[in-house]
């Protein structure tokens, strides 16, 4: 599988990060397999965080046995000092290891957040701690906020080594500024900050809960994921061809295979193409980018 | 509104900041939009069609988002066979997806005046599909549209020109080849498009009475539901030159 460089960390990521709360659905012994599985595909960065249920605790044997071959990304959805240095310690442990690769400000959606984690008293003070004691090795972030919140985050965190954001053919064909993560690709770059994609294979909102009650969702995605192995491998090569570092799968474990299908194949994806799929989304006016800010 | 990227791809190598310009066969407002959106001075968008007028109107004049927008769009509802606009006044030109709407007929008239309109040195964007490669589902329902059009008014509905095609014709017009680019490939015909393909199919195959009209409405009817969508065959971008 292709390899890209993580921004400045030294990483060279599998263009697939491996989305770890797939591990979530399944029993031990599954979640075993799945790893084995991803690992035989070449993906080489796992993405997990303490809130994907037991995706941890499922990760853990095989993470213990394969440290080396796996970059590992956790994050904290903890804003304050003695929080992040909490859900740390927490997530070393329920993972079982004494480093964590990268760790992640996890989810950030507000202005206010911003200012908390960067303040003195901020879950990055303990981020710092934590990497200069060797429990971590890079600084990163997630949020499916505003992209101009994740532009200012890159102005503000000078230490911050990579960003995961939504990217994907709805949201690309977007002007608001709302949806201009394409921007926020542009300035990470320049900053040679590493650009983790998710949201790749959203494919629209579910049915309204009355007509489709949360228990009869066919997939654990809180999104209407695509399915079909052709629409997999479109989306796939859309956020590849971006120029993300990494795209991550998704949530659901019936879609990984397709995905590391699809990841292990890519070879581009021409301009006309991306095009293509874009238009294809503008019609079905899918209402993912909505659903965003949930 | 978003401009979608067709648009915004056929005229991003385009100066269309501070131009006057016509935006030829309006339709859904979308040339219209990437015009204004790239700072034409005025965009005269000009359609036959009344809904379409009205649609441009709402989609890029109306207020939301571009305030300004208003004053320098005209929704122009007249024929392109003849463009209310004076000789050599426009500096832009788009047909946007227009030339498969137009029969060889009038495409040769129409081409009349978009030369006449345009003033020496204008640009000219001609957006358009090539025909549909053989075997496409999509190419029956094409067929029947236009056997229920030539039925009805004695003429095709469609027109599928190849690049090539428009290249010459367009340079026999007095325009100079500048560039092609490929917009689409393949070409998106999803589940909307098909049903409003097969909605006028059936529409036209009834304004010609009798067994032939009523096979060709239900044929049509058919292919859309077997077709769905399907993505096929290629949409190009050409641009012109006048000298001068
Ligand atoms: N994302 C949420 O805030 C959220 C809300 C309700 C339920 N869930 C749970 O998540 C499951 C499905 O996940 P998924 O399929 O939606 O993931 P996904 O979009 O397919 O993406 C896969 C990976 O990207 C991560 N990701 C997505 N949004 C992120 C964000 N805000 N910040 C950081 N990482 C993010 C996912 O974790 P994240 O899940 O953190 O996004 C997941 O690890 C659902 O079954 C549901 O139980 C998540
Ligand atoms: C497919 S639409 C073009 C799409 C449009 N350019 C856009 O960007 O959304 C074709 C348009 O050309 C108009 N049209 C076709 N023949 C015409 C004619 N002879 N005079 C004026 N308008 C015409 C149709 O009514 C329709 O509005």
């Amino acid at each position: 599988m292709e390899t890209r460089p993580l921004g400045g960390t030294g990483h060279d990521s599998s263009v697939m990060t491996f989305g770890a709360i797939a591990l979530n659905w399944l029993e031990q012994e599954g979640a075993n397999q799945l790893v084995e599985h991803v690992l035989d595909y070449g993906v080489n960065h796992f993405d997990v965080a303490p809130t994907y249920g037991d995706a941890e605790l499922k990760l853990g044997p095989k993470l213990r046995q394969h440290r080396e071959e796996i970059f590992l990304g956790c994050k904290t959805q903890e804003r304050t000092y003695e929080g992040a240095w909490r859900k740390l310690d927490r997530s070393l442990n329920r993972l079982g290891v004494d480093t964590i690769d990268l760790y992640q400000v996890h989810g950030l959606e507000y202005d206010e957040e911003l200012d908390a984690i960067t303040g003195d008293d901020g879950a990055l003070a303990a981020f710092r701690e934590a990497k200069e004691q060797g429990l971590i090795d890079h600084i990163g972030l997630t949020s499916h906020g505003q992209p101009d919140l994740i532009l200012d985050a890159l102005e503000r965190i000078d230490d911050l080594e990579s960003v995961m954001f939504p990217l994907n053919p709805v949201v690309a064909g977007k002007d608001d500024d709302e949806y201009d993560y394409e921007a926020v690709l542009a300035r990470a770059d320049e900053r040679d900050v590493g650009t983790l994609g998710i949201k790749a294979f959203a494919g629209g909102s579910w049915p309204p809960t009355d007509e489709l009650p949360e228990a009869d969702r066919p997939f654990a995605n809180w999104y209407r994921p695509v399915t079909a192995p052709d629409e997999i491998r479109e989306r796939f090569d859309f956020a590849a061809a971006q120029g993300l570092t990494s795209v991550v799968s998704a949530g659901d474990p019936k879609l990984v295979t397709m995905i590391l299908e699809a990841a292990a194949d890519y070879d581009g994806m021409d301009e006309a193409a991306q095009r293509s799929l874009m238009e294809r989304v503008r019609h079905d006016d899918s209402p993912v980018p909505e659903q965003l800010h949930h | 509104m978003d401009v979608p990227r067709t648009v915004a791809t056929a005229l991003e190598d385009q100066p269309v900041a501070g131009t006057r310009c016509l935006e030829a066969g309006a339709g859904a407002g979308n040339a219209t939009a990437g015009l204004l959106a790239n700072g034409a001075a005025r965009v005269y968008a000009v359609t036959d069609d009344r809904d379409h007028a009205r649609t441009t109107r709402r989609r890029v004049g109306g207020g939301n988002g571009g305030g300004d927008d208003g004053d320098r769009l005209a929704v122009l509802e007249a024929d392109l066979r003849a463009v209310p606009l004076p000789d050599e006044s426009v500096e832009f030109v788009t047909a946007h997806g227009l030339c498969n709407v137009l029969d060889p007929a009038s495409l040769s008239a129409v081409a009349e005046e978009l030369s006449r309109v345009a003033a020496p040195g204008a640009r000219l964007v001609v957006d358009d599909y090539d025909p549909v490669p053989d075997g496409a589902a999509i190419g029956e329902l094409f067929a029947v549209e236009n056997a229920a059009s030539e039925l009805a008014r004695g003429r095709p509905a469609l027109t599928f020109y190849p690049s090539s095609f428009l290249r010459r014709f367009f340079a026999g017009h007095g325009w100079e080849f500048e560039r092609e680019r490929t917009l689409l490939e393949p070409v998106p015909w999803t589940e909307s498009h098909v049903a409003a393909h097969a909605d006028l199919a059936a529409e036209t195959a009834a304004e010609h009475p009798g067994e032939a009209g009523d096979a060709l409405a239900a044929t049509a009817r058919r292919l859309e539901g077997e077709i769905g969508s399907e993505s096929v065959g290629r949409m190009y971008s050409l641009a012109f030159r006048l000298p001068g």
